[in-house]
């Protein structure tokens, strides 16, 4: 499969300009016979919303905003991230897998970091869900941003069989050294590395660039192979647009190699799972 | 504290030219003492911007430190800038003639508001953003005057310590009379932070990385070696100064309120 990843700079609450960003930036992808293209957290919004959540929300089922999209995605496949609406009322931090002119799945953001410059849950309701699905390119999940450097989050989509996990992530850089990149890139590349290695899955990782009230977003968007390969990996802080091609057989081999999937026990791990949450046993 | 000065120049062109163009800005003001950190801002003005673009107004008061003009002209003539140079004498002067005063640094910082009311006068003439110069070491220690020289738009080398702030403008190519220069907030000729602190600005950078960055305690910054009576000397200034890095507060009465509950982005629709 040939996979678009689009590390843009979203206008901070223009939802319609970014679509319009988003259409084009799709239709060249299909130029170049992308089969997929992967977008950032809240790539339809920006990120640094605060008050302005309610205004920027979307519910894919009512919105015509989607219709766009369904039309296009019967020729390419695009996850994108986007405020959705759920009812009346309860905001979440999405993100959207769209191909063959519907919408796949919604993901709902579990992780909302709110913490030092972070304030999602303020304005965010958390998600609850954390689920692969059937795409046409294999079993596929999708996290967003503070969901992928949770361990347990990546661990059920790939016990649930995986064969792909998408992270969209609205990242700003934190800590310069000596390197020629923000300190807190290597922390997602190192997750990046351990997670697809140790899934024997596919990582894809779409960042966003640009600054939002002084942050600086810090791109460096990768793909990993899954056996833990680095295949690509986008500028540290400029826009990007990578097309890279993904040999799926790949996934075939890794697992014949590493055998983490075959002996993974995840009824073992449910069953003390348990004993931690329902016994206390902290 | 060493930092990558090729990435951390492009992060700051980056942003300046980024945040002037939300703002419909083409160009930038700003006040050139002569020393270190505002002839790095020009500098990163200047790369990001255009010279062409940049206007830099010296505002001196009176010849006393007659070295600080020529090195700001140094680099007004380097960097090929626009600049002005505007006395600021007669404004301060008429004022204390009538409301005289001895203290340096109450007449410090009315020459500082000063120099600021000519920035963002000039900011309208110009159409220019004023874009401020204080580093992450004075804006943590309080070493600024507040609506004075902290004021502006926006303020690319905020998130670097003095000691970066040399590295950042050796890279740059700063002229080295500027880079070697004692940090001064210039109220009167031969004054100097470190004077003043009592400690040299490697090591107050290095307690305040310690200390702000890294997240440690007191006493664990004094095992490795700094004296207490420093670390609590620096610290005393950090929460003593918290004011001047805050708006105005507002008591909270309504259901909402402007610095409490209304919380809207700066770079709304950008």
């Amino acid at each position: 499969m040939k996979i678009a990843l689009a590390q843009i700079s979203p206008i901070l609450q223009d939802v319609r300009k970014n679509i319009n960003r988003h259409l084009k930036l799709a239709e060249k992808a299909k130029k170049e016979r992308a089969d997929l293209i992967v977008f950032p957290e809240l790539s339809l919004t920006g990120y640094t919303l605060q008050d302005l959540v309610p205004e920027a929300a979307i519910n894919p089922n009512k919105d015509d905003s989607f219709d766009a999209f369904r039309l296009i995605s019967k020729e390419i496949s695009i996850v994108l991230g986007f405020v959705e609406e759920k009812g009346k009322g309860s905001f979440y931090n999405s993100a959207a897998f769209i191909s063959g002119g519907e919408v796949l799945h919604i993901h709902r953001k579990v992780f909302l970091p709110t913490y030092g410059m972070f304030d999602e849950a303020k304005f965010f309701s958390q998600g609850k869900d954390i689920s692969a699905f059937q795409t046409p390119f294999g079993k596929t999940g999708l996290l967003i941003c503070y969901d992928f450097l949770n361990y347990g989050a990546n661990y059920v989509l790939f016990s649930q069989g995986a064969d792909i996990i998408i992270a969209l992530s609205a990242a700003p850089g934190r800590g310069i050294n000596e390197n020629d990149a923000f300190a807190s890139s290597h922390m997602w590349e190192l997750m990046g590395e351990t997670v697809s290695r140790f899934s024997t899955a596919f990582v894809i990782y779409c960042n966003r660039v640009g600054f939002e009230d002084g942050k600086s977003f810090a791109g460096g968007s990768f793909i990993y192979s899954p056996e833990g390969t680095a295949i690509c990996r986008a500028s540290y802080i400029d826009e990007d647009f990578l097309i890279e091609e993904l040999d799926l057989s790949l996934l075939r081999k890794a697992r014949q190699k590493l055998m983490y999937k075959r002996d993974n026990k995840p009824e073992v791990i449910l069953k003390n799972l348990y004993r931690a949450v329902f016994k206390n046993e902290d | 504290m060493k930092i990558n000065t090729v990435f951390v120049e492009r992060i700051l062109t980056k942003f300046i030219k980024d945040e002037l163009g939300k703002f419909h800005f083409k160009k930038a003001v700003l006040g050139l003492s002569g020393g270190l950190d505002s002839s790095v801002t020009a500098f990163l003005c200047a790369k990001a911007i255009g010279a062409e673009n940049v206007l830099a107004i010296i505002m001196p008061y009176g010849e006393s430190i007659k070295k600080d003009i020529s090195d700001a002209k140094k680099v007004v003539k380097q960097l090929g800038i626009n600049s002005k140079t505007i006395h600021i004498n007669p404004m301060v002067d008429a004022y204390y003639s009538k409301y005289p005063i001895q203290n340096r640094v109450i007449k410090g910082n009315k020459m500082a508001r000063e120099r600021m009311s000519i920035l963002y006068d000039f900011s309208s003439r110009e159409k220019a953003m004023v874009i401020g110069t204080s580093n992450k070491t004075e804006l943590l220690l309080g070493y600024g005057t507040i609506h004075g020289d902290m004021a502006s738009g926006i303020n690319p080398i905020g998130d670097l310590y003095k000691t970066q702030v040399r590295q950042l403008g050796k890279h740059l190519g700063i002229p080295e009379e500027i880079l070697k220069k004692s940090p001064s907030a210039g109220f009167w000729p031969g004054q100097t932070d470190e004077k003043e602190i009592g400690i040299d600005y490697e090591n107050i950078d290095n307690i305040l990385y310690q200390i702000v960055d890294l997240r440690k305690q007191k006493k664990e910054v004094a095992a490795m070696g700094f004296s207490q009576k420093t670390i609590d000397r620096l610290v005393e200034m950090i929460k003593n100064s918290e004011f001047k890095r805050k708006l105005p507060l507002i008591p909270k009465i309504s259901e909402r309120t402007v610095g409490h509950d209304f919380l809207l982005p700066y770079d709304w629709g950008k």
